[in-house]
């Protein structure tokens, strides 16, 4: 037995390899940001990197935060980005019709946690499969937007009539830094502590990891698995509600598409992990370094199908490398 | 029938085959002799390495040293391609058949009869009605979904399909744990018809009298070695028994004085919808109550009703005095329940967590404040856990997936002696752990009761009931059918009580009952990875 363990997994070379791994993520932003620093005039440079932080950055993080947890627990939620849209209508709809701010935040939120409620009883209560959960309430949320705004038409807010609040979370600033990132670093903080030091946390791992141990260990794994999704849908709330303030506006179909970038990003992230378990510095820097490549590209002149493209080929480029260190290490 | 003539065709002859798992041998030089055109019986307690071997002639475990000669061929080892063109063919126990296939795709799968590159389908539906036709006199429409055949329709589409490959020697482990007596004789007339007509067949059947019934020669294993081959019709099945049983196998056990004290748990009148009915009975502080029957007894059911992974229909269920409410296992482990279960893959241990978050997962809250953990009570606890349990993992963070069975299972033991309990419920708690860890798990289990906790072991493993319990209760049909003092009892009175074979021979028509419980396919197979 003894001699089993120190050959096949002998502590010093598996640190190696998890350092290996750790610098395949590592390794990936120095290749990035060299290739983009020289291909693209003017990405490295200060006012760049602050608007990658803020436009590209903040909004799929926050997402993410929520995806880590969903996929720590062995799930998938496919309706972040319904979730995100139908909180933007909610609290565009209330602002367009001078509810006070406050009211409407509330509106926005409770519209993500309906979808999140959604998607709880249908995976604990009635046991769907995630995918095929969160698909159906992605299809549902999708056409009641529809119905309720006149068959998808935006809905721009007239500037100048808006609340003080609105412009302060879309563009205010506090000592300087943008109130968007102490949201974000807020929620990454919390969002940190529930997942990595407490025991809800450790329950959803264990649920991930393996869903009969859980069960048989007394852990209430329907509340737990229900309370995932629930916290996922709220983050999607309060990202739906900073792209309103952002552009002013509900736009149809703009949370849609961080979908796959965040699913994205928390693999990523699980590179740095030797048993792959996700975490939520790990999540953070796979959206920085899609949101890196996002702009570089965009610098570049290359055109969003283009981007899309090699998104998706770093993602799996990133994901084919630790697995196959993954293999060479068990 | 000449028995001396083992270099013809077709016969298979092992010699001196070892297989080490984790430094453990499950086969220490196995010799086996099957002459062709015979059934030959294999014959063995749980563990003896019935299986092990088996799964070396089907190329699944590659041999440590030995050799396997067929065909006049001598082969070091052998892989599932290799045997299946040597014409070896496995019917196992469990039923390895996709439920939504139909009989004859089923039964030709990946050899179907073909026009040119497409599957001619009527062909391969006539041959399917024409084989079973042939084999088992069954009617069965060979568009049917296997999906909606009975167990025993099943088992004959799989013995079927062997035989309709180029077999020259079938191997049967445990055919017969899910056919009625009716299904049984067919079998057994068909495998006798085909051994007349030269096929070879090896038997593995904890039913001695089936042994009895069908078999030319058998072969005893005993702790990875043969340790004889007789002919049953010549030999009284109790000398057989006897060649089975490792008395030393009681050395195992440390013998404890039991003083008993209140009552833990008080079960009255419980009652399950289809498995178990009327089940009563008290374990009290420090006492060690055994719990056996086969699959179908009731025996696992009641015990995992005990666990809230049952619902029961009737009857109550007493801890310290008050009745608890048990309808998941959350619950029970509030009430103090804990649970050792058997299947420690799926349910006891997650393989990519640590020693440390395995171990403490059912007693997080106390090791956190609000919620949040407190890593070093953590770490405490573990390592204190660690050394009772004299623990080999390379350290607490090391993911259980490193360690090997008999280690893994003390993992799960230490789940639950991280939280004061007053019940502890074992299913199986030796399942493919070795020698080593056995003993060990044995001499905690002895610990706690002394420490005044309750326990209740679920066991098809009788010398170990035997050894570890104070009392048994034996299930049979959904009824507790006897209750013995483990101190005066003896393997074999509990082992008649378990198969109902009160006075002799079991009526196989209304045998229900399923022996898979009783061979060590399961314990092999884990100690593997």
């Amino acid at each position: 037995m003894a001699s089993a363990i120190t050959s096949a997994h002998d502590p010093a070379r598996r640190r190696v390899t998890r350092w290996i791994l750790r610098n395949s993520l590592l390794a990936g932003f120095v290749l990035v940001f060299a290739a983009l620093g020289v291909a693209a005039p003017g990405f490295l440079t200060w006012n760049n990197l602050v608007s990658v932080i803020l436009n590209e950055f903040t909004l799929a993080a926050i997402i993410s935060l929520g995806m880590t947890l969903v996929i720590s627990a062995g799930g998938i939620d496919l309706s972040v980005g319904s979730a995100a849209d139908i909180a933007s209508l909610a609290f565009i709809g209330l602002v367009s019709v001078h509810q006070p701010f406050r009211l409407a935040v509330i509106a926005g939120l409770s519209g993500a946690l309906s979808v999140g409620a959604v998607n709880a009883s249908l995976i604990a209560g009635i046991r769907i499969s995630p995918l095929l959960a969160t698909l159906s309430t992605l299809f549902i949320s999708t056409s009641v937007q529809q119905l309720a705004s006149n068959g998808g038409q935006p809905i721009y807010l007239i500037s100048g009539t808006l609340p003080e609040a609105f412009y302060f979370l879309g563009r205010g600033q506090l000592f300087g830094v943008p109130m968007q990132i102490y949201i974000v670093t807020v929620l990454a903080i919390i969002f940190s502590i529930i997942l990595h030091k407490s025991n809800f946390g450790r329950y959803v791992f264990a649920l991930g990891a393996q869903p009969g141990v859980a069960w048989y260990s007394g852990i209430r794994v329907s509340s737990t698995s229900a309370l995932v999704y629930i916290l996922s849908a709220l983050v999607c709330g309060v990202a739906g509600i900073l792209l309103s303030v952002t552009v002013k506006a509900y736009v149809p179909q703009s949370g849609n598409a961080y979908l796959l970038w965040t699913i994205g990003a928390v693999f990523i992230g699980t590179t740095l992990h030797s048993e792959g378990r996700p975490s939520v510095a790990g999540t953070l820097l796979g959206v920085l370094l899609l949101s890196i490549v996002r702009n570089g590209l965009l610098l570049i002149g290359w055109n969003f199908y283009w981007q899309q493209v090699a998104t998706g080929l770093l993602i799996f480029a990133i994901l084919a490398f630790s697995g196959s260190r993954s293999r060479e290490a068990s | 029938m000449p028995l001396d003539t083992a270099t013809t065709v077709s016969g298979l002859a092992v010699s001196g085959l070892v297989k080490e798992f984790d430094g453990i041998r499950a086969l220490n030089g196995v010799n086996l002799e099957v002459a062709p055109g015979t059934v030959h019986g294999l014959v063995g307690q749980n563990g003896a390495g019935k299986s092990t071997l088996i799964k070396i002639l089907a190329g699944i475990y590659q041999p440590d040293a030995g050799t396997i000669r067929m065909n006049g061929a001598i082969h070091s080892r052998l892989n599932p391609p290799l045997a299946e063109k040597l014409g070896i063919q496995f019917i196992h126990q469990e039923r390895l058949l996709v439920p939504t296939l139909t009989v004859a795709e089923s039964l030709y799968l990946g050899a179907e009869p073909r026009v040119g590159s497409w599957i001619n389908r009527r062909s391969m539906n006539e041959q399917a009605v024409t084989a079973l036709q042939d084999y088992f006199g069954l009617a069965i429409s060979p568009n049917k979904l296997i999906g909606e055949l009975s167990a025993a329709q099943q088992q004959t589409i799989q013995i079927t399909r062997a035989l309709l490959r180029k077999t020259s020697i079938l191997v049967l482990d445990e055919p017969t744990a899910t056919l009625v007596k009716r299904e049984v004789d067919l079998l057994f007339q068909t495998l006798q018809r085909l051994r007349d007509d030269g096929l070879t067949v090896i038997y593995i059947s904890h039913y001695l009298n089936e042994i009895e019934t069908l078999c030319d020669r058998v072969t005893v294993l005993r702790n990875g070695v043969d340790v004889a081959t007789v002919e049953p019709r010549q030999t009284p099945m109790s000398a057989i028994v006897s060649l089975m049983i490792d008395r030393n196998i009681e050395d195992l056990f440390q013998k404890r004085s039991v003083t008993l004290g209140e009552p833990v748990l008080e079960v009255r009148e419980l009652a399950h919808r289809n498995a178990f009915a009327d089940v009563s009975f008290t374990i009290r502080q420090g006492e060690i109550l055994g719990i056996t029957g086969l699959i179908g007894s009731g025996a696992k059911e009641m015990v995992h009703s005990l666990f809230g992974l049952e619902r029961i229909s009737k009857g109550q269920v007493l801890i310290d005095r008050r009745e608890v409410r048990l309808s998941a296992p959350s619950q029970a482990v509030r009430s103090r329940i804990a649970y050792v279960p058997e299947h420690r893959r799926e349910h006891g241990v997650a393989l990519s967590f640590s020693v440390r978050e395995n171990m403490t997962l059912a007693s997080l809250r106390e090791h956190s404040k609000a919620g949040i953990l407190i890593e070093r009570s953590e770490r405490r606890k573990v390592a204190e856990l660690i050394a009772k349990l004299s623990l080999l993992a390379p350290s607490q963070d090391a993911p259980v997936r490193q360690l090997s069975g008999g280690n893994q299972q003390k993992v799960v033991l230490g789940k639950w002696l991280s939280r004061e309990s007053a019940l502890y419920i074992l299913d199986e708690p030796t399942v493919g752990v070795d020698i080593g860890a056995k003993t060990e798990i044995y001499r905690l289990i002895g610990e706690l009761a002394g420490q005044g906790a309750a326990i209740l072991v679920l066991s098809s493993d009788l010398l170990e009931l035997l050894g570890l319990a104070d009392r048994i209760l034996v299930f049979f049909r959904g009824k507790v059918v006897r209750e013995l003092d483990a101190s005066t009892a003896d393997h074999d009175a509990l082992l008649s009580a378990v198969t109902g074979v009160n006075d002799q021979k079991p009526d196989r028509a209304q045998k229900s009952t399923d022996y898979a419980d009783y061979t060590d396919l399961v314990g092999q197979s884990r100690r593997v990875g």
